[in-house]
């Protein structure tokens, strides 16, 4: 990457020597948990000593103007939770992904128009938040859908028309978020997730679902099925109003298959756009 | 009447109406009690007493007719009044002659009877129709024919191939037996069918897992008992050895899985919740785990918070997020408050 840290001339030391402060401070007692949260920080290099905290768990960086992040952030090998939440990020390193105890990554807020090739190997990533990005099914890395240890993906307020058939090896995931995005289908493999409580498919411009998603747990007390703000099927819609379980139930219906069928082999031009996602924060330069 | 003479007749009174009697007066006795004509009379009808015929019931005299209304039984098949001998039987009364087997006709009153399906029949003939039953026994589960000898399970008949041994899981016979209690058995064991072979060596606890003996350590949970290494997490399948197992719809698991597979794991460790659990959003965190989503501050019970995915994001996160997201954030809440 070319990428120069930005040569700042204005003196920023109100809020940078804040970081420093509490760099030194977590030195000192040996605090394994950075809160560096709306710093006004443009670049991690700006930072002294941080990237040796090699005994780090937690980075918290959210709130900062960050555009770059650096490769040499994988040196803090004790990482668990890293958090780029609302920032500038538009790449990251690859290197993150090698990241050998990191359970929790969050570069929501940012503005991502693709992922690194070969971001799929976190050894350990459980949760992983890429919500509010501009990205899509075809920018995702071919290794994505490894990441089998993945209890939660959020990929809310992005730009996906599709979702991968891969997402079905994606066994141990509970908690699925694509909501706004621009889906036209989901796969049947999203049936295969026989531990998902949680789906988010709200605001988006599917038509019917694959009568699999009948099958998965959606339904008890503990699971969250959001389906509004689609262009369902009319008997869908009927049952939407009744609430999600009643979808469910009618998704597992004989009706219902032969519906979805003559559905998929018709193929109706999808609906259209209708949401305007140019005045997304993410798109922005 | 030699008594008679010796009372007066103003010590006799009429033992209906209690007046004295005229002289000259015809006087009824019945049994020292004397009455004058006209009381001697029937309790139900006032009239007398045809042929002076009458029946005494609780100290009340009544005339045949009246009496066999009143208190006479009915017999259950002619339907007229039994008068003399009562048979009770099969809840009727009837008269001797009209107590008959119902297959054969013979009375039944000196010879005795055998209820057989609801009917009273002689002993010969109760004796043919249990004969010719043995022959075709109704399997009380598909209600088939059962050719031969029946399996015999708590008090029906049954085909024993609907039936496999508890141990071994062989298919039966009617060589079954069934096990009604069995000594060191929790309750819901009972009533089981097992093959002779496995009904022989029953002394012996089984090991609900592998269906062998135990001879070693047993393991007692779930009802069952279990070789010490065959007592295992349903999900992972590793033994407990003596560790701490959670019980759920009749498995056992580990406290790993049991909290992994129903509930209290925290969503940000991933781990058992061990102190107090803070739940919404349906998920569950450990207390000192429960932070915003977006900054990880940490969130306590009293914080205010923003739902955003069905995660919690504080206040501060809140505004921070573009302005066009919060607008549609504020929209869906709308939607999800209004359902």
């Amino acid at each position: 990457m070319s990428h120069q840290p930005p040569v700042s001339c204005i003196p920023n030391t109100g809020k940078m020597s804040k970081a420093k402060k509490v760099i030194e401070e977590a030195k000192e007692i040996n605090n394994p948990e950075i809160d560096l949260v709306d710093k006004g920080i443009s670049s991690l290099e700006e930072i002294p000593g941080l990237f040796s905290l090699e005994n780090i768990t937690r980075l918290s960086l959210s709130h900062n103007k960050i555009s770059v992040v650096p490769a040499a952030l994988a040196n803090l090998s004790n990482l668990e939770i890293l958090n780029l939440a609302n920032n500038n990020i538009q790449e990251l390193p690859v290197s993150l992904s090698s990241l050998p105890k990191l359970r929790i990554l969050n570069v929501s807020l940012n503005k991502l128009y693709n992922l690194p090739r070969g971001f799929g190997s976190f050894p350990v990533l459980e949760i992983l938040d890429l919500t509010y990005n501009n990205l899509n099914e075809k920018v995702l890395p071919g290794n994505f859908f490894i990441m089998d240890s993945l209890r939660a993906l959020y990929l809310g307020d992005n730009d996906f028309e599709f979702l991968p058939p891969e997402i079905g090896n994606l066994k141990n995931l509970q908690i699925l978020s694509m909501r706004e995005n621009d889906l036209i289908e989901v796969p049947r493999e999203l049936g295969q997730l026989a531990r998902l409580r949680e789906l988010h498919l709200q605001g988006n411009r599917l038509v019917v679902l694959p009568p699999e998603i009948g099958t998965l747990d959606l339904a008890s007390n503990k699971s969250v099925l959001r389906l509004e703000g689609n262009f369902w099927v009319p008997p869908i819609e009927d049952q939407l109003k009744l609430g999600p379980s009643h979808v469910l139930d009618y998704l597992r219906s004989e009706t219902y298959k032969v519906l979805y069928s003559r559905h998929m082999s018709a193929k109706p031009p999808p609906p259209p756009q209708t949401v305007d996602k140019s005045k997304k924060a993410s798109r922005a330069a | 009447m030699p008594g008679l003479a010796t009372m007066s007749l103003d010590n006799m009174y009429c033992t209906r109406c209690g007046d004295g009697f005229e002289p000259n007066e015809k006087i009824v006795n019945s049994n020292g009690e004397l009455w004058h004509t006209n009381c001697f009379v029937c309790a139900q009808c006032f009239r007398m007493f045809p042929d002076g015929v009458f029946y005494e019931f609780e100290g009340r005299k009544y005339c045949e007719q009246d009496f066999q209304v009143l208190f006479a039984p009915c017999c259950a098949k002619c339907g007229e009044f039994v008068i003399g001998r009562v048979i009770k039987a099969m809840n009727s009364n009837w008269h001797p002659a009209c107590f008959r087997c119902e297959e054969c006709n013979v009375e039944l009153a000196d010879a005795g009877f055998i209820k057989h399906a609801g009917r009273a029949l002689c002993h010969v003939c109760n004796a043919r129709i249990k004969a010719d039953g043995l022959q075709n026994y109704m399997c009380h589960k598909c209600h088939g024919v059962i050719d031969g000898e029946p399996l015999r399970y708590r008090g029906e008949v049954y085909h024993g191939y609907h039936f496999t041994c508890a141990t071994c899981g062989v298919e039966l016979d009617h060589t079954a037996r069934e096990v009604k209690n069995r000594p060191g058995y929790a309750a819901n064991d009972v009533n089981n069918l097992f093959c002779l072979r496995c009904h022989d060596k029953m002394g012996i606890p089984i090991c609900g897992a592998c269906r062998r003996p135990i001879e070693e350590r047993i393991v007692t949970a779930l009802g069952k008992h279990w070789h010490v290494e065959h007592f295992v997490c349903a999900k992972c399948e590793k033994p407990f050895h003596g560790h701490r197992h959670y019980e759920k719809k009749g498995l056992a698991y580990c406290e790993q899985h049991y909290h992994q597979l129903f509930g209290n794991l925290c969503y940000v460790c991933n781990q058992v919740i061990a102190g107090d659990v803070f739940t919404a959003l349906n998920k569950a965190w450990c207390v000192h785990h429960f932070a915003c989503s977006v900054c990880d501050a940490p969130l306590s019970t009293r914080s205010k918070f923003y739902e955003y995915d069905e995660r919690p994001a504080c206040r501060r996160c809140y505004e921070k997020f573009p302005a066009e997201l919060r607008r549609r954030l504020r929209r869906a809440h709308h939607y999800t408050v209004r359902r």
